[in-house]
């Protein structure tokens, strides 16, 4: 426990003197580690805006801290799916966690506000300088709006809420009753 | 130099080398047989399931290691190089080809006939079908016959494929479920398909990968398996026309040749890899390569061309019961006599093309949350078909595979080139492939009030086969029916390089039975402890 708690704080202070550290590798990985840091009120705010409200407020931050550990059990460098038809081999890019979190300090103070207009107004613009236009497959680290939008909403529970049925496309669920429609949902799982 | 002797040296460790192996074993057991494989063993199961986890969540390779950095070849579509090959990440479909792959040349006057009748394939297509384990519903279609049941009951249809059933047959068109090597109940010592929905990484052996049968060969001690052996050259005997010895390196010591000696070799190293081996073991005597007068190994490779369609229909599809599995038709395997020469199955797949959830509306607006939810929710009350159709085109002889002195490995051996070429009968009958195609689309589409969402045609020949075709003629072809080449008595060629054409289905259940007639005539000579005459 003693161990874990100093390994945090020395993560946290790595990550915080990011301007410090003289090497970009040792600083991707504090930062990716100790992700989102002293950024997780914003990510909160960002998750309740742009994921749906039906989840409700303790669905939304599950989803964010699942997020969050998506980005810390990133693997930078990890070998890719080859592919099939033009095989290529490939390598996860670099962590995304720094643009990240360039992105949510830039996205902090507009989400800060009480106003849902203008916290939709900074993302709009956030995006349109971006250039995205629509969600990536898979976050992509162009933008942490989309590709938190994408981490969700191209996942099995997003699915599921979308036709309202448990139909857990990501699980192994047996063959059994698969001749059936999957069992209806009132809301989230 | 490390030297091995056995009674069968076979090279390459894919579904054929495992079939080859599994059967050879049975048929004469106590002869020795070494499988020499360039990539590396994968036997992981316990790990697969967090293989798939990853491969859900970040794209990451869901068969680590199963490819050699510096052995690839231009025009090849599969990286994968391992103990199981390209069957480690297939979906396991096993479709038979029809008689009128057989006899193309006799029926149509197109391409070539096959140097074997059909009756004697459909007994290993059987066969191929019980050693795979493939659960499956035989086909209505009167001469599509078979002589044994399917040794396992057809996979479950979901709901989604029921009504796609229901949508697909408004056409006229007769569908039914595609046969897989899927348990549907546990099968030779793997478990029952759990529905994981990600087949190309099955994590629990319900679907079929040769490295169980190789596992169960190795336990049983019924063969001796060299992975990360990569084999560079056969070498011939001094003045006779037979194979002495096979030598290669282990790429985990890469400064030490390996030299194999055996009375029989069997190249079972794929469409790609088999070719490229006799090109390179070109000598004085057979400049052009082994098993080369012909000077057909490498040409007429083949594959099949394919069009797609995403059709929006009237129906409640809920994306991702299972995605794998599918619906075929195989009204179209007959082309007849009357019309253009057309044959091509026909398959169906539940699909969320055009109902995915996307960040602006058609009219440009942003949607976050809930109004991407509704947008999503409004869009997704219409199902989507993926529909495709693989269509029977012929290889020119010029359809190669070459040495490609630009491109080597790091032992400095040029690599393989392949560039795919059709015959002229083929390029001359494209529009009418395409208006049939376009055809079956509309009929499909206009049968439930569809919309067809999009229409694709393939950039590439999808299941790759050819290189060295066989034949009763030793002057256009590489091989007989057994893959006994006809310049070398003691040399065979198995698996998907032997086929003249690659039809109009999946190829693999076709080429696994053709390997296992090839061990019937290959125990043969194992048995007398001689080479395999041509006469027995």
């Amino acid at each position: 426990m003693a161990n874990s708690m100093l390994r945090r704080t020395v993560l946290q202070w790595i990550a915080a003197a990011t301007g410090a550290l003289p090497f970009p590798a040792v600083r991707a990985w504090a930062q990716t580690t100790n992700f989102p840091g002293r950024h997780q009120a914003t990510l909160r705010e960002l998750a309740a805006l742009v994921l749906p409200a039906e989840l409700g407020h303790s669905g939304v931050d599950r989803i964010a801290d699942r997020f969050e550990q998506w980005i810390r059990d990133y693997r930078p460098g990890a070998g890719m799916e080859n592919g099939y038809g033009f095989p290529r081999v490939r390598t996860k890019p670099p962590s995304p966690a720094p643009i990240y979190l360039a992105q949510l300090e830039a996205l902090s103070e507009p989400l800060s506000q009480a106003d849902k207009a203008a916290k939709r107004n900074a993302i709009e613009s956030a995006l349109d300088r971006a250039g995205i236009k629509d969600l990536p497959r898979q976050p992509d680290g162009k933008h942490i709006v989309t590709d938190l939008m994408s981490f969700y909403f191209h996942g099995s529970d997003a699915n599921d809420l979308c036709y309202l049925a448990a139909i857990r496309r990501e699980s192994c669920r047996g063959l059994k009753g698969s001749d059936a429609p999957p069992p209806s949902m009132k809301g989230p799982a | 130099m490390p030297r091995y002797e056995s009674d069968v040296c076979i090279i390459g460790g894919g579904i054929s080398a495992a079939m080859l192996a599994q059967k050879l074993a049975e048929l004469r057991p106590g002869k020795k047989i070494i499988v020499v494989e360039a990539g590396s063993k994968l036997f992981d199961l316990e790990k697969r399931m967090d293989y798939r986890r990853r491969f859900l969540d970040y794209s990451e390779n869901p068969w680590p290691g199963d490819f050699i950095e510096d052995q690839s070849a231009k025009g090849i579509i599969s990286r994968t190089m391992a103990v199981g090959g390209s069957a480690l990440h297939w979906g396991g479909t096993c479709n038979r080809f029809s008689e009128e792959d057989l006899r193309l040349h006799s029926m149509y006057g197109l391409a070539t006939d096959w140097p074997i009748e059909w009756k004697e394939l459909e007994k290993f297509y059987c066969e191929a079908e019980r050693r795979l384990g493939v659960s499956g519903q035989p086909s209505p279609i009167p001469e599509d016959w078979r002589s044994e049941p399917y040794p396992m009951p057809a996979m479950t249809m979901t709901h989604n494929l029921i009504e796609l059933k229901k949508w697909a047959e408004k056409s006229g068109i007769s569908f039914w479920t595609t046969p897989q090597a899927k348990n549907t109940v546990p099968y030779d010592g793997r478990a029952q398909c759990i529905r994981c929905n990600t087949c190309s990484i099955c994590p629990t052996g319900a679907r079929y990968s040769p490295d169980f049968t190789f596992k169960q060969l190795l336990e049983k001690k019924r063969i001796v398996l060299h992975d990360q052996t990569l084999i560079r050259r056969l070498i011939l005997h001094d003045t006779k026309d037979v194979v002495v010895s096979a030598t290669g390196v282990d790429r985990q010591r890469p400064d030490e040749p390996v030299e194999y000696h055996a009375p029989v070799f069997v190249i079972a190293s794929g469409y790609t890899w088999s070719p490229h081996l006799l090109l390179l073991s070109r000598s004085s005597r057979f400049p052009a390569g082994l098993a080369n007068k012909s000077g057909l190994v490498g040409k007429y490779m083949c594959g099949h061309a394919f069009q797609s369609a995403f059709i929006e229909i009237d129906a409640k599809i809920y994306p991702g019961m299972n995605e794998q599995h599918g619906l075929i038709s195989r009204q179209f395997f007959r082309s007849k006599p009357d019309q253009p020469f057309v044959r091509h199955d026909l398959r169906v797949w539940e699909s969320a093309a055009g109902h995915e959830p996307r960040l602006r509306s058609k009219d440009g607006r942003l949607l976050l949350g809930d109004d991407l939810l509704a947008d999503w929710r409004n869009r997704a009350q219409r199902g989507t078909a993926r529909v495709r159709g693989y269509i029977d085109v012929h290889p020119d002889r010029e359809s190669s595979l070459t040495l490609d002195d630009a491109s080597r490995n790091r032992w400095g051996d040029p690599l393989p080139k392949i560039e795919h070429r059709l015959d002229a009968p083929t390029l001359a009958r494209q529009d009418a492939i395409h208006k049939h195609m376009q055809g079956i689309f509309d009929t499909l589409a206009k049968a439930n009030n569809g919309r067809i969402l999009s229409t694709s045609t393939g950039n590439y020949l999808d299941h790759p086969a050819g290189g060295c075709r066989m034949g009763h003629d030793p002057a256009s072809s590489v091989c007989d029916s057994f893959g006994q080449t006809h310049d070398h008595e003691n040399l065979f060629v198995v698996g998907a390089p032997t086929l003249p054409a690659a039809g109009c289905t999946n190829g693999t259940l076709t080429f696994v039975a053709l390997t296992l007639r090839s061990a019937e005539k290959i125990a043969l000579g194992c048995g007398a402890g001689c080479q395999p005459a041509r006469d027995c």
